[in-house]
C-alpha cells in the first residue's frame, strides 16, 4: 500500500493522474497512479489492499467448515467455483470419495456460475464502454440463472452452497425444468449479446489491436481464464489438471488469436456457447444417487497438505489447504486469479492512450476482494 | 487407519542459495508458469519456509520447490526477473511473513498498510481485533 516515489516532474511535460480508490471503472475499491506524457500512459502504478480483510489469518482460527461461507466473499461473482475450490482440497485431505451425482451438481452449478459471472462481465464492461442497452440484457438473463441457484441453495449471490463432502440437500424438483427451459432460450440469447456488444463496431473500433499481451508474457505473469486464453494459449485447468467429470465431457476451450482487448471480450462469449454444450451433456447424464457422503461430525484431516484448483470465471481458483492435525487448518492460502491477472496491467496499457485504461482494465475482469483477500 | 494425503507434486527442498539456480533450471525445463509463492511459519524449529509452486503446461505436471530460512533475519533471493508473477507475490509473502527477498525491484507493502507492526502471518502475531474463536466441545 506504500506510495510509489513520483518520477520527477520538474523537468518534463509529464504529470500524474489519480484513477480511484473510488472511480466507476475500477469496479470495486483500487487505485492506479498513471504518469501521462499528453495523452500517452507512460507508466502505471496499481495500488491494492484497500480491501485486505486478512482472511489467511482468520481461517487460520476457524473450523474446517466454517471457512466455506468466507471462501464466497472473496469473489462474489463466482462462489461457487470458490466453494468448490476449498471444499475439494479438504475432501482431498480426509480422503473422501465423492458420490457421481455430487459431481454432476457441482459440475452444473460451476457452468451457471460461469455464464452468471460472464453475464454480468459483459453488463459492466458495456457500461464502461459506454453502451447500456447490453446491460438490461444480460441482467435479464441473470435472474433465470440466479433463480435456479436460488431454488437450490437458498442463496442468490453468496450461495455458501457447496459442504465438505456433497451438499446439505438434493436438487429440488423445479431445477431440471427450469433449466431446461435456460438451455433452450439462452442460445440465441448469447448470439444477441455477441451481435449486441462484441461484433458492434464502435466496440470492435476501440478494443482491436488495443492492450496485447503475447502468450509468454501472460504465463510469466501468471495469468489464467480468458485473460490468458486471449493470447493463444487454450490452457484451462478443467483440461491441464483435470477434475470432478470433465475429462468425461466434451467441450472446447477457446482462445483468442492476438491476445487483444477483443480476444479476452470474444474468449468470455465463446466461453458462455462452451458452458452450455457442457450443461447439456450433464442433464442429460444425471446420474441417480447420494447427494452426500456423510462424514465425521468434527471434522479433523491427517496431518498432511493439499493444492485443489479448479477452473472460475476468472481463470485458475486454488485453494493450498496445509494440516497439521486438529480441527482447524494451519494454513489456507488462496490462489486467486485476479490477483496476478491485475499485475499485468502496467506492463499492458504502457504506450496506449489514457482513454484504453477503462478499455483494458474491463476486459481484465477484475473482482476486487479476491486481489486483496 | 488414515493414509497422510499426499499431495502429487513433486517435493523438492533446497538451500537459500540454491534457489535461483533450481528455479532457472525449472523454468527453462518447462515450468513456465509460477502458481504461487508463498510461506509457513514453523516457529518450534525457528524457521520461515518458502513455497514456491510451479507448473508445467507442456508436462502437465506441477513441482513444489521449498526453502527454508530463520525466522530472524530470513532472506532469499528474488525471482522476478525469471517470473514476472513473482514480483507481487514476493512483496506480499513478505510483508506477510517477514522475510527479506534481496534483489527485488521494488520491495514496497503491497497489502497492508503502512502503520501495522508486525507480521501478520506468523504464529505469534498479535493485534487488539485479533480474537481466539471459542473452543468447540467435541461431540
Amino acid at each position: 500500500m506504500s506510495e510509489a516515489p513520483a518520477p520527477d516532474l520538474s523537468t518534463s511535460d509529464e504529470f500524474l493522474l489519480n484513477v480511484g480508490p473510488q472511480h466507476p471503472a475500477t469496479h470495486g475499491v483500487l487505485r492506479v497512479v498513471v504518469t501521462m506524457d499528453g495523452e500517452v500512459v507512460k507508466d502505471l502504478q496499481p495500488h491494492i489492499g484497500y480491501v485486505h480483510r486478512g482472511l489467511e489469518k482468520l481461517f487460520e482460527n476457524r473450523l474446517y467448515e466454517q471457512i466455506i461461507p468466507y471462501t464466497d466473499r472473496t469473489d462474489y461473482l463466482s462462489a461457487i467455483a470458490n466453494n468448490w475450490a476449498y471444499v475439494s482440497a479438504v475432501e482431498r485431505l480426509l480422503g473422501l470419495e465423492i458420490p457421481k451425482k455430487v459431481e454432476y451438481i457441482r459440475v452444473l452449478m460451476a457452468e451457471l456460475n460461469r455464464i452468471n459471472s460472464h453475464l454480468l462481465w459483459l453488463a459492466a464492461y458495456g457500461l464502461d464502454m459506454g453502451a447500456f442497452t447490453p446491460f438490461l440484457y444480460a441482467f435479464r438473463d441473470r435472474e433465470e440463472i440466479t433463480v435456479m441457484v436460488e431454488e437450490a441453495s437458498g442463496g442468490r449471490l453468496t450461495t455458501n452452497y457447496f459442504r465438505i463432502g456433497g451438499f446439505t440437500r438434493d436438487l429440488p424438483a423445479s431445477f431440471f425444468p427450469h433449466l431446461q427451459k435456460f438451455l433452450r432460450r439462452f442460445g440465441r440469447a448469447v448470439d444477441e449479446l455477441d451481435t449486441l456488444l462484441v461484433e458492434n463496431a464502435i466496440f470492435v473500433a476501440r478494443t482491436r489491436g488495443v492492450g496485447v499481451i503475447s502468450r509468454e508474457r501472460a504465463i510469466s505473469y501468471g495469468m489464467t481464464g480468458p485473460c490468458l486464453r486471449a493470447s493463444d494459449a487454450p490452457l484451462d485447468v478443467r483440461r491441464e489438471m483435470p477434475y470432478s467429470i470433465y475429462p468425461s465431457l466434451d467441450f472446447e476451450i477457446p482462445a483468442g488469436r492476438n491476445g487483444d482487448t477483443w480476444d479476452r471480450s470474444w474468449v468470455r462469449i465463446e466461453e458462455m456457447r462452451q458452458s452450455l454444450r457442457i450443461l447439456r451433456q450433464a442433464a442429460e447424464g444425471f446420474p441417480e444417487g447420494e447427494h452426500r457422503v456423510r462424514v465425521p461430525r468434527n471434522l479433523e484431516p491427517p496431518a498432511g497438505e493439499v493444492y485443489s484448483a479448479v477452473e472460475g470465471p476468472r481463470g485458475e481458483v486454488g485453494f493450498w489447504v496445509v494440516s497439521e492435525g486438529g480441527r482447524k487448518p494451519y494454513r489456507v492460502k488462496m490462489r486467486k486469479p485476479s490477483f496476478s491477472n491485475f499485475s499485468a496491467l502496467p506492463e499492458i496499457l504502457r504506450g496506449l492512450k489514457i482513454a484504453d485504461l477503462v478499455a483494458v482494465m474491463g476486459s481484465l475482469d477484475l473482482v476486487v476482494p479476491e486481489i486483496d483477500r | 487407519m488414515q493414509v497422510r494425503p499426499v499431495d502429487p507434486a513433486a517435493q523438492v527442498s533446497i538451500e537459500p542459495s540454491a534457489l535461483r539456480d533450481a528455479l532457472t533450471f525449472l523454468r527453462d525445463e518447462g515450468f513456465d508458469f509460477l502458481v504461487f509463492v508463498t510461506a509457513l511459519d514453523r516457529p518450534a524449529e525457528g524457521v520461515i519456509e518458502l513455497v514456491y509452486r510451479l507448473f508445467s503446461y507442456a508436462a502437465r505436471v506441477p513441482v513444489v520447490v521449498r526453502v527454508r530460512v530463520p525466522r530472524d533475519g530470513g532472506r532469499v533471493p528474488s525471482v522476478c526477473d525469471l517470473y514476472r508473477t513473482a514480483e507481487w507475490h514476493e512483496r506480499e509473502t513478505a510483508e506477510l511473513f517477514g522475510v527479506e527477498f534481496s534483489g527485488h525491484p521494488d520491495p514496497r507493502r503491497l497489502l497492508l498498510p503502512d502503520d501495522l507492526e508486525g507480521y501478520p502471518l506468523r504464529k505469534d502475531f498479535t493485534h487488539p481485533n485479533l480474537k481466539p474463536l471459542p473452543e468447540v466441545s467435541a461431540e
